[in-house]
């Protein structure tokens, strides 16, 4: 499967029309970002030649506020605590928005692994979904359900191998394709060292994982010693990383089977911008990560400034056409210096 | 258990510490001590050495603010009252802001200086700059009399270990607290001697205010100069300690306010990019949710970025002003007709305000109209981090004492004025 289809500026071409339009969307139907706009020099008339000037908001502004672009009841406020600060993202999600954040899922993963719906093997604990509906993990290892069929969870409630459900899925699925699909360090710590002791073959195997690898760093796991381990002692060759937020559901980045990086679904982009005047990035140069998107419709996260870091590795050159791209860490968060001390912590911590 | 850095001798428990200090001996701390002057002058020459104030600017004029002969003058503004004695309270134990490296050392001092035993306890998160102070007072120390080490302690414990916190609440008669209005309430909860209390400093916020007319007449000399005391005030604690400015007021007329800010900002844009700090990208970043939000919340009607460092606001009316930190180098401006009309913006909270191109009878005039609703301090563009021992409405060194009085024998005229009261 070619998942990524158009070159870098084809793609750019064709989302500068939609972003603008969904800039204007917002502008209309959230009072609060349109202030923002109006007081950051983007009033109403300003055109726009290029993706890169388009106007971001930074990640954390929902992590601070509501931005609402919805009157309709929200189906769901997803939350995600990220590490940079103490508050989580509050993101409105009404049923327009949710379809079509399901639905950009799927075309997204459709142009990865095909149309037909594979069995699916979750590297989790049922209750990621039953009780954590509302979280990232939740929503994403629910929005991975509906590629996949006959779902079957891997790992019981105190997150260790459910040996039982991963032998019985493995004796009716492994003969053909079938997804994996779970969060990097659970991947790694419960599953792989469970199939390497058993010599699983997982050759059919797509695998699907995402999350930090802060974690596994500590322990020496790169993304080479994670690809290289699955492929020598289970013959999986179908590894795809992936990047996405839940300020941007419904969007997510993924990696080439070589893993030569990165790459944006149709309906997305990356900039990554140098910290200090802000302009794109050149390749191979460490940057801000500022993620694009037309999915968001009921809040305005279309286009977003993280606090992740990140590089270009090239263009148009890769596995796929388009740009590819590595993410390398995070910001620390910026701390107040001086006697009056907001921390919640306080002052005598 | 408690970590000594002043004196150096180990982890002891609370009770250690207050045991100790409590030991009486042959010739106690006096109010103006010698001893303690001559330990303090000391320390004072020791910071400004030119080697150690190149690396921490703070710490230079920390030293110059303890040269022996200012800390004298500073004693003796307590004034002689025919018949009134001034003794030292005690035991006093301060706790510092967790980040700002120097400001205990202003609070301990004056309360040594005014003859008291003091435990500092300071934050385990202490940087360079309260690690380059602590050297230098062991330095000092070995040159001191016996009696500083005996009656002084500088602690560090973790917050969450509240039992050394009440050891020491219990056994202080003065108790002085920096910090957050979260982690003060939290200190709180540890009770005093019915006879002791405390001295708070909580959260504060304070701004700046240049009267346009005199900032464009002034000469550039003079302009520069005033942007190189605001760069000052405003970066030297990242734009976070309490007395650091946030909004800038300007008083004038709508045209000739506008060139004074641009003017204004061109120069601190230049001053900031010859002597930094330079932002990192997280600081950019912060900025931005901050001001984005000052956006969302409908207070700010227009921000502008000059540069990384710099990242103007003006305000939307009517005016809420941002008493948050916003970042290093966020400047909320807002202009007024007349200074009076800040009157109405002001709240207790509100600590300094730093000035430029007013007649100092503007400024008299406009403290009394505020009569204490508002700010503490008044002073100059560049001396907002001075450090006064008149802090926060408090004089310091009556704080730090108490007063015995002696009636003269009465005489029968003064003997009727006491029955008759």
């Amino acid at each position: 499967m070619n998942f990524a289809r158009r070159t870098a500026q084809a793609s750019s071409d064709l989302l500068l029309p939609q972003l603008t339009a969904l800039m204007a969307y917002h502008r209309q139907a959230c009072p609060a970002y349109a202030r923002v706009l109006e007081a950051t020099g983007h009033p109403r008339t300003r055109r726009y030649q290029q993706l890169a000037e388009l106007p971001w908001l930074p990640v954390r502004l929902f992590k601070e506020h509501a931005l609402v672009s919805t009157a309709a009841d929200p189906v769901t406020t997803l939350t995600s605590s990220g590490t940079t600060g103490a508050g989580a993202s509050r993101i409105a999600l009404d049923r327009e928005a949710a379809e079509r954040q399901r639905h950009m899922l799927i075309a997204t993963l459709v142009n990865l692994v095909g149309p037909q719906r594979l069995p699916l093997l979750i590297i989790d604990a049922p209750s990621a979904v039953r009780q954590q509906r509302a979280t990232i993990r939740g929503a994403t290892v629910l929005g991975v359900m509906n590629i996949g069929r006959d779902p079957v969870f891997a790992l019981d409630e105190d997150l260790e191998v459910n040996a039982v459900a991963i032998d019985h899925f493995l004796q009716r699925h492994a003969g053909s394709d079938f997804l994996i699909f779970g969060f990097t360090f659970l991947v790694w710590s419960r599953f792989y060292s469970y199939v390497r002791s058993r010599a699983a073959d997982l050759s059919h195997a797509v695998l699907l994982h995402t999350g930090g690898w802060k974690k596994l760093a500590d322990q020496a796991v790169t993304a080479e010693v994670f690809r290289g381990g699955f492929r020598e002692h289970t013959g999986l060759t179908r590894c795809h990383n992936f990047y996405g937020m839940v300020e941007q559901g419904g969007t997510i980045h993924v990696e080439s089977a070589s893993g030569d990086g990165l790459y944006c679904p149709d309906h997305a982009d990356v900039i990554i911008r140098d910290p200090l005047t802000w302009q794109e990035a050149a390749i191979g140069t460490l940057g801000v990560i500022e993620v694009l998107s037309t999915t968001p419709r009921a809040h305005p996260g279309h286009i977003l400034l993280t606090e992740d870091l990140g590089m270009l590795l090239g263009v148009d050159d890769g596995e796929w056409p388009g740009k590819r791209f590595a993410v390398a860490g995070r910001l620390p968060k910026a701390e107040p210096r001086g006697c009056s001390d907001t921390l919640a912590q306080g002052v005598v911590s | 258990m408690i970590r000594t850095l002043f004196p150096l001798v180990g982890n002891v428990p609370a009770e250690a510490i207050v045991a100790r200090l409590a030991g009486s001996n042959g010739h106690p701390l006096q109010l103006a001590d010698p001893r303690m002057l001559d330990f303090l002058g000391d320390v004072g020459q020791r910071l400004c050495l030119p080697a150690r104030a190149r690396l921490y600017p703070e710490l230079g004029a920390l030293g110059v603010w303890l040269r022996k002969r200012h800390l004298e003058a500073t004693i003796q503004r307590l004034e002689d009252i025919t018949g009134v004695l001034r003794f030292a309270r005690g035991l006093v134990f301060h706790v510092a802001p967790g980040n700002a490296d120097t400001v205990f050392v202003y609070s301990w001092v004056l309360a040594a200086l005014a003859g008291n035993h003091n435990i500092v306890r300071i934050s385990t998160r202490g940087g360079d700059t309260l690690q380059a102070i602590l050297a230098v007072l062991q330095e000092a120390l070995a040159q001191a009399d016996p009696i500083v080490a005996a009656t002084q302690s500088i602690v560090s414990y973790d917050h969450t270990d509240l039992a050394s916190t009440a050891v020491f609440s219990l056994a202080c008669d003065l108790r002085v607290l920096w910090g957050g209005d979260a982690a003060i309430n939290d200190i709180r909860q540890a009770p005093l001697q019915p006879a002791a209390r405390d001295v708070v400093f909580p959260n504060r916020s304070s701004f700046a205010t240049i009267n346009t007319a005199g900032w464009l007449s002034a000469p550039p000399a003079r302009q520069k100069q005033a942007v190189e005391a605001f760069h000052t005030d405003a970066y030297l604690f990242g734009q976070a300690a309490c007395a650091s400015p946030g909004t800038l007021f300007w008083v004038g007329d709508v045209a000739a306010t506008r060139t004074a800010q641009a003017h204004f900002t061109d120069l601190l844009r230049h001053t900031v990019s010859a002597r930094g700090p330079q932002a990192d990208a997280a600081m950019v970043i912060q900025k931005q949710v901050a001001t984005y939000g000052l956006a969302v919340e409908n207070i700010a009607r227009e921000i502008t970025v000059v540069c990384n460092e710099i990242t103007t606001v003006q305000l939307a009316a009517p005016p809420r002003l941002p008493r948050r930190w916003l970042g290093t180098g966020v400047f909320v401006h807002w202009r007024l007709d007349r200074l009076q009309d800040l009157l109405p913006l002001l709240k207790r909270q509100d600590q300094t305000l730093t000035w430029f191109g007013f007649e100092y009878a503007e400024l008299d005039a406009f403290a009394r109209q505020l009569a204490g609703k508002g700010i503490d301090r008044i002073v100059p563009l560049g001396h907002a981090l001075d450090f006064s021992p008149i802090w926060d409405g408090y004089d310091l060194l009556r704080e730090f004492t108490r007063l015995v009085t002696i009636n003269p024998p009465q005489t029968a005229e003064n003997q009727h004025d006491s029955q008759r009261h």
